[in-house]
């Protein structure tokens, strides 16, 4: 029964010259977005690769010179971009996706593509997860909204309903036909993706279809719940403008206003410092000293030194104090960083969790979470990278600023040779696994649940109590 | 009841015109007591009703007289406030759809999918129906029976005039092979050609037993095609007769008789 059903939605639709139009606007700008997406994610992989050998091969030809000038001089560090990247950016184009690592600092992220784009860039940028949280409910929307309104105008609800078929198999058969002619859009799309992420990903092979399919099925969720409401509101609404308009209202509270209410909301709840502000506070800090941290002191740790090895001067001392106290004024400085850094990140995690929190009120906030997380692009993910970058930047100082200490003696010129840069490891990054995206996204997890249990609930209410005329 | 002819040629008559008519039959459509409210207004009172197969029942009365509201009470659309409804046994508030089965419904505009042809209509209601092991070619045939024209079965329904569509509507109820058939007002807007055309159609199915239960305003097509005639007036069904009863009577009069009572009592 209900694939009679299904086959007639799907005929219907079609045949229906607004569907056809409407599905090829929409898959025509999923295509060029996945097209853009991934040569945009192809060049900046390749400008990385680029990158990374040259600042490499700077590195190792140094020449000889002092460690701690080596520390100086530093190197990048590039965030690998996930095969996933290229459907959804998410913050990438806002934090960055390099950083130079040096003694003394941790400095900001670089490469933002967002600041370098004009104003006209910025609104014309669209990214393959910008149409499928967009315009892909809004098509769900068009082709659903009529299902029982439009019948119930025409009366042709009237006469299916005499047949015997029951409400249930009608509303299920309906569904499925509307998903039917969806998949009809999104099926080649999907294998254009999977092609793109098998032949396109040079990045690190963290698991990609694990995450795909993932976000596969987050996705095919969000657009459940879409069809589930419009089905709803086409049982209740009593005429077909009138599920329409209702409808369309549903899809601009969920894509524009709950959006900026969400980044409203969490900046006024908990609100970050400008950029500005924040090199200022650790600037502050760094030079006038924080209650509970101990500034070093180079006579002091000369001092400590002497006594520890037993010695009558620093000239005796079998190291380098400059290295040693340069490694402790790097753990001071490391210690205003993290005080400084950890605020500011949990600030952005409690955000986040505004936001997903506020995703009872729109799904979209919640499959945007999920969306960006499964890409690899969200905040906690810069964050998971920012801090192996920061660790690796920790070390390298460590082995500098130890090179120095126990290869030289105080007040001797000490140049390491090429030999020391080569041995230094490269930086080498593992993104974290989809288990370890999902649990930082229970909420959101859990949000979307609801919103589809909820969402087929009211339709099954609603397709229960529908007005046959 | 008066006879032209004698008793005996009136029911040989009456036997070659209403062939399957068996009035011993249990009714495939029975209202028994049947009361329908809308607010204060009490829209069907206390109504009992039957149709047994092979009869064609037409149920007469101004608009709002209650035809409608208790042809979809039959369909299981209104739940009766009082009362009960039965098609071929079932009763409707609590088997619907084993009701909705053995039933089938032309309403005064048949509504088709204007996307799909007249064929490819017949399929999904006949699927619908129950009815998926029709062949194409039988639901053609189906279709030029119930007189649409063979180079119009493969044409769209937005191509089709009304009398088209409620020929698609017949021919819907002939593939369910349904045992009670709810008409409201089927030929209404018809042509006089078109509307011949539908009555003989109705007489087929009836020939065949089903029981046809038809609300209509056509006073003419009533007295054609019904073997008996009920008169609604604000609910209440005022008079019921067979035709044999009506013999030369003039229904007209008999109908307006029944009106300006209630216009007396207003």
């Amino acid at each position: 029964m209900i694939r009679h059903i299904v086959r007639k939605e799907f005929t219907d639709l079609l045949r229906d010259g607004r569907f056809r139009w409407t599905a090829a606007i929409v898959g025509a700008l999923l295509l060029v977005s996945l097209g853009s997406g991934w040569v945009e994610t192809r060049r900046a992989d390749a400008a990385h690769s680029a990158a990374r050998e040259t600042a490499r091969e700077h590195w190792e030809s140094q020449g000889e010179k002092n460690p701690h000038s080596a520390a100086h001089y530093g190197i990048y560090a590039f965030k690998p971009r996930l095969p996933l990247s290229f459907l959804d950016q998410g913050v990438d184009p806002y934090t960055g996706t390099s950083v130079w690592l040096e003694a003394h600092r941790q400095n900001d992220f670089l490469m933002r593509p967002a600041q370098d784009a004009t104003s006209g860039q910025r609104l014309g940028a669209l990214t393959a997860a910008q149409v499928l949280q967009h315009l892909v409910p809004l098509l769900v929307i068009l082709l659903a909204f009529g299902a029982f309104a439009s019948e119930r105008e025409q009366g042709t609800l009237r006469q299916l309903l005499a047949t015997g078929i029951s409400r249930r198999d009608l509303a299920v058969g309906k569904a499925l036909g509307v998903a039917g002619a969806l998949a009809l859009l999104l099926i080649p799309a999907a294998i254009l993706g999977a092609i793109a992420i098998t032949i396109g990903s040079p990045g690190p092979a963290a698991t990609p279809f694990a995450r795909g399919a993932v976000l596969t099925v987050t996705y095919l969720a969000y657009f459940g719940v879409f069809l589930a409401i419009a089905l709803a509101v086409s049982a209740w609404a009593r005429s077909a403008r009138t599920a329409l308009v209702a409808l369309l209202g549903v899809w601009v509270l969920n894509g524009l206003v709950a959006p900026r209410v969400a980044v409203d909301l969490s900046k006024w709840l908990h609100p970050t410092p400008s950029a500005v502000e924040f090199a200022r506070t650790m600037e502050r800090e760094m030079e006038g000293g924080v209650e509970g941290i101990e500034r070093p002191d180079r006579e002091a740790t000369a001092s400590r030194l002497v006594a520890e090895h037993g010695v009558e001067t620093v000239d005796d001392l079998p190291l380098n104090v400059v290295g040693v106290y340069l490694q402790e004024s790097e753990e001071y400085a490391n210690q205003i960083f993290d005080r400084n850094y950890s605020a500011l990140w949990n600030r952005f995690e409690s955000q986040g969790l505004v936001h997903e929190a506020l995703s009872f009120a729109a799904p979209l906030l919640a499959v945007r979470t999920l969306s960006m997380g499964l890409a690899g692009t969200d905040v906690e993910q810069h964050r998971h990278f920012a801090t192996a970058a920061e660790e690796y930047r920790r070390d390298l100082m460590r082995r500098m600023n130890g090179d120095l200490a126990e290869n030289s003696r105080t007040g001797e010129t000490y140049l390491a040779d090429a030999d020391t840069w080569a041995e230094t490891p490269p930086f080498l990054y593992d993104a974290p696994t989809v288990g370890w995206v999902l649990r930082n996204r229970t909420l959101s997890l859990a949000m979307l649940g609801l919103w589809l249990v909820a969402a087929f609930l009211a339709a099954a209410a609603s397709v229960r109590r529908a007005e046959v005329a | 009841m008066q006879s032209a002819t004698g008793p005996a040629s009136e029911r040989a008559r009456e036997a070659a015109r209403f062939p399957s008519a068996a009035p011993d039959a249990a009714p495939v459509l029975e209202a028994r007591a049947l009361v329908k409210r809308y607010g204060d207004l009490e829209a069907v009172s206390n109504l009992d009703l039957a149709v047994r197969p092979g009869e064609i029942y037409c149920l007469l009365g101004p608009n709002g007289a209650g035809k409608t509201t208790t042809i979809h009470t039959f369909l299981g659309f209104l739940e009766p406030d009082g009362g009960s409804v039965r098609v071929a046994g079932f009763d409707v508030t609590r088997n619907v759809l084993q009701a909705r089965r053995r039933l089938a419904y032309v309403p005064e505009q048949v509504m088709l999918y204007r996307n799909l042809t007249g064929l490819e209509n017949l399929e999904y209601f006949a699927a619908l129906g129950g009815w998926e092991t029709l062949t194409t070619t039988r639901l053609t045939e189906i279709l030029v029976d119930a007189g649409l024209p063979r180079g119009a079965v493969g044409r769209r329904v937005s191509t089709y005039s009304k009398g088209m569509r409620q020929k698609v509507g017949i021919a819907i109820a002939v593939a369910k092979e349904a045992e009670a058939l709810l008409l409201d007002e089927p030929t209404s807007g018809l042509d006089p050609k078109a509307s011949r055309e539908f009555s003989e159609l109705i007489e087929k199915l009836r020939r065949r037993g089903v029981g046809i239960l038809m609300a209509t305003h056509d006073l003419f097509r009533a007295k054609e095609s019904g073997t008996r005639i009920g008169i609604m007036r604000s609910g209440t069904l005022v008079n019921e007769m067979t035709t044999e009863e009506i013999g030369h009577a003039d229904l007209e009069r008999i109908y307006l008789d029944h009106m300006h009572e209630v216009e007396a009592a207003k």
